[in-house]
């Protein structure tokens, strides 16, 4: 056994703290270690470069690297090991960066503890085995959930590459929030005119849309999912219905537009929108009279193609994919917790996707601005920022793209309404982006009002008008402002069924509630589950622009995984011994990856753990009543021998 | 003819940019430091003052007060009159977006100001009330006729009806020399300046 063992400085990081030239001739004292140096940087060329030198001539067939965490660089040395005609698995990496220097400031205690974290480490290696890469089949398809801006740009760049993807959305037409807004930053272009081309993504020979469809069950793991999606009763077949039209227009019953922030109404079979993707309408069970009274039936009698089922059931579809994207976007904070904003008691308080919808030319209003109270035609408005952002009692975080919607729609008003009074009550404004500062000075010189003052209050006056108080804290004054109608521009939050789907697909969520991201800077579209990928809000909120960017990003990281049709695997996963095991289950209870099940053996049962879903977590391992599991690369003679090491003496 | 009013510039060296770690310190003493220290979280949006019934009224405006803690502004401060128009109401720290504990932080200001002799008029005359009648607002005939309506006995069990603890709560203020802080004057039972 001839081990090597290397002491990185990192720059001063160790180097800094720890006496890296004592540690090297302390490694070089152990048991069977040939050779010990140290480097400025080990993970430099000229750093590896040193370790192939020694394996090549001095024969080494295990490696140390005192250095940084092997969250870091590990791979970067099994893949040395590798290419040098060595099993990567025989290797090991002492933390002497962030559990040492990085921790410690007394000198001679962190070299001391360096000691101790280097003889574990060639404890440990003596004992490590070497081990072979599991390789799997990839399934070169990807599933995209959800329709938004996001989804559809991920699905489009999959689909361009030859990739089969099935997008499922569950509303019944895709689009997206993004489908809702009149204007958007900072070019003022019409939203519904830039997203239609991409739309038309359901022309597209190598997409498959699910509508008014929710994800029902992931089971499978990275390269190979099984996808089980509810498409939810139409009450319409799709197959007939070509989208005509007449049955929402003849059907009699009215109910109040969510799509439209409850401004307006809709009928109780609709579309969302009309450019909706697909154009078939869905009927509201909830509200239609076939449902609520038994009688009706009007658009079964008008539908010129007898497209109605008022039986149709739910279908469960199962599709085969081998990445997943998660694109399901945000949801509009409900300001109605923030009493003193009056948010559901006083009429034209409205939210910002509100006011989207009522300047929306396909909105409530066909885009003529009335205020809900009397239909009145407002001209003095207030826009309140940081609503349930920024505010430790609601959202600590920033909701990012408020900012630049209000200065966009405050400017759109004074605009199109010259006449038109319009305050901005602001915390700061952020406005980083390209074409973005410049867009709010433009607002400024169109006379824009902006107030520097997070609004204190909002007081509702006898006829429907709104009283904002505030400090105008550049003056010092405390200020009311008088006005119509008032938009409070709302955080974004994570949408209401992302817990679901975070526990369907294993996945994690920060503490913000938006899903996390593998590393906040290097993989932000990996998630923790191998094979599944974020875009766009549902990762936290970002605008347009960013989310597009995004949204490209992930169908990157998904189709440099499903451009394989093979995929190679860290064997290091959990195993049962089998004249050991008794079967009760304790194993599968703990474990939160589903790789364990418990299979019959000669009469008896016994756990069987499926490797590739194993994470090498450990759960298993000290659930086990009678030492059945083990886990590979830290069995308890490995534990042990570091242990040991670590009760030594240096 | 109008002078100019003259302004000059305010040299950052000048001021005392140790007082906001006084003014955590001395609160850590009654609300313990998870309190004082949300001061440090300030970013002067507004929303207090704004809040504020008294700043709708007074030249007191929380979020000022704040910035010069936070600058080292401390005479300024403690001497201030403004610092004593707070009504306590808590409006302010309800809606703290960033989770400062307002009252409590002008609370600990003003337990400063009054040690270094800065307390208001009526806050002095308000403790010479407790020095004379265990309360700073004693109780009158009609508060006695809504206690009795309640079923309560009409004066409650505090000094009102142990005249005989007032010496031992005098006794307290003594001890505590909170009859220096407000100036108290046993000889005449009256504050020697008013």
């Amino acid at each position: 056994m001839n081990i090597g063992v290397y002491v990185c400085h990192c720059g001063t990081n160790i180097a800094g703290v720890i006496d890296v030239e004592k540690v090297t001739e302390y490694a070089a004292t152990l048991d069977g270690v040939v050779v010990a140096r140290n480097y400025k940087y080990m993970c430099s060329d000229p750093g590896k470069e040193l370790i192939r030198n020694d394996i090549k001539e001095k024969n080494l067939d295990r490696v140390v690297v005192a250095a940084c965490s092997p969250t870091m660089h590990e791979k970067t040395y099994r893949d040395v090991m590798e290419e040098m005609g060595g099993n990567p698995f025989l290797f090991e990496m002492a933390n002497i960066r962030e559990q040492d220097s990085w921790v410690h400031t007394d000198k001679d205690e962190a070299t001391e503890k360096a000691y101790d974290l280097v003889r574990m480490a060639v404890a440990k290696v003596r004992k490590n085995e070497p081990l072979e890469r599991i390789e799997i089949p990839v399934t070169q398809r990807a599933l995209v959930i959800g329709g938004g801006v996001a989804g559809m740009e991920a699905s489009l760049d999959l689909a361009e590459q030859g990739y089969e993807v099935i997008l499922v959305e569950k509303e019944q037409s895709i689009g997206g929030h993004m489908s809702q807004l009149t204007k958007t930053f900072p070019t003022l272009d019409c939203p519904m005119c830039i997203l239609a081309p991409k739309m038309a993504l359901h022309e597209h020979k190598n997409i498959t849309i699910y509508s008014f469809s929710e994800i029902e069950e992931v089971s499978g793991y990275v390269g190979n999912f099984e996808v089980s999606i509810r498409k939810k009763a139409k009450s319409v077949i799709e197959d007939l219905c070509n989208g005509c039209g007449l049955c929402q227009e003849k059907c009699p019953t009215k109910v109040l537009s969510v799509y439209d922030g409850n401004l307006g109404m809709r009928k109780a079979i609709y579309t969302l929108f009309p450019q909706a993707v697909p154009r078939i309408p869905v009927l509201d069970r909830e509200n239609c009279l076939m449902f609520t009274k038994g009688k009706c039936g009007v658009c079964k009698k008008v539908c010129p193609t007898d497209a109605i089922d008022y039986e149709q059931q739910d279908e469960i579809v199962t599709e085969k994919v081998g990445a997943i994207i998660v694109a399901t976007g945000y949801a509009e904070y409900d300001p109605s917790e923030i009493a003193e904003y009056g948010y559901g008691r006083y009429k034209n308080v409205l939210t910002g996707l509100q006011f989207e919808r009522l300047t929306n030319a396909s909105g409530p209003t066909l885009g003529a601005l009335k205020r809900p109270s009397d239909g009145a035609t407002p001209k003095r408005f207030a826009f309140i920022q940081c609503v349930g952002s920024r505010d430790v009692n609601t959202h600590e975080y920033c909701s990012k793209v408020c900012c630049m919607y209000t200065v966009k729609n405050a400017r759109l008003l004074r605009d199109e309404h010259p006449e038109s009074e319009v305050y901005v009550f602001y915390t700061d404004v952020r406005s980083a982006g390209k074409g973005y500062e410049e867009f709010y000075k433009i607002s400024q010189e169109k006379g824009v009002k902006f107030v520097r003052g997070r609004a204190s209050e909002i007081v509702g006056l006898p006829d429907d008008n709104l009283l904002v108080r505030t400090e105008d804290t550049f003056t010092g004054n405390v200020i009311e402002a008088e006005v119509d109608m008032v938009i409070l521009a709302c955080a974004l939050l994570p949408t209401e069924d992302s817990a679901k789907l975070r526990d369907i697909l294993k996945i994690s969520e920060g503490t913000d509630g938006f899903f996390l991201e593998a590393h906040p800077k290097l993989r932000p579209v990996d998630t923790l589950t191998d094979g599944v990928y974020i875009a766009g809000c549902a990762q936290g909120p970002r605008d347009i622009a960013d989310t597009v960017v995004h949204a490209k990003g992930a169908a990157s990281g998904a189709s440099v995984l499903i451009s394989h049709t093979k995929m190679s695997l860290d064997p290091i996963s959990a195993y049962s011994d089998e004249s050991v095991c008794r079967g009760c289950g304790e194993c599968k209870l703990v474990c939160q990856f589903g790789a364990i099940e418990i299979e019959p053996l000669d009469g008896r049962l016994i756990a069987n753990v499926n490797e590739v879903l194993c994470k090498g977590c450990g759960a298993c391992v000290g659930a086990c009543c009678n030492g059945a599991m083990t886990i590979k690369h830290f069995k308890d003679e490995q534990i042990n021998s570091m242990i040991e090491a670590a009760m030594e003496v240096a | 003819m109008h002078m100019p009013v003259i302004k000059s510039v305010i040299r950052l060296n000048d001021l005392d940019i140790h007082f906001v770690d006084e003014v955590i310190k001395t609160g850590s003493e009654v609300f313990g430091e998870d309190v004082p220290k949300t001061i440090m979280a300030c970013m002067q949006c507004g929303r207090c003052s704004g809040s504020c019934p008294s700043g709708r009224r007074t030249a007191f405006r929380t979020r000022t007060i704040f910035r010069e803690v936070m600058i080292g502004f401390r005479e300024k401060v403690l001497s201030s009159d403004e610092l004593w128009y707070c009504t306590t109401c808590y409006t302010c720290q309800e809606r703290c977006p960033r989770g400062v504990k307002t009252t409590e932080i002008i609370r600990i200001l003003r337990n400063i100001a009054a040690k270094e002799g800065y307390m208001a008029k009526s806050h002095k005359m308000a403790a010479g009330y407790v020095f004379k009648t265990g309360h700073a607002v004693a109780i009158n005939e009609e508060i006695q006729n809504v206690r009795e309506e309640l079923g309560l006995s009409r004066l409650p069990p505090t000094t009102h009806s142990h005249p005989e603890a007032l010496a031992k709560l005098q006794d307290i203020l003594r001890r505590t020399h909170f009859d220096e802080l407000v100036g108290f004057d046993w000889e005449t039972m009256e504050l020697k300046e008013v």
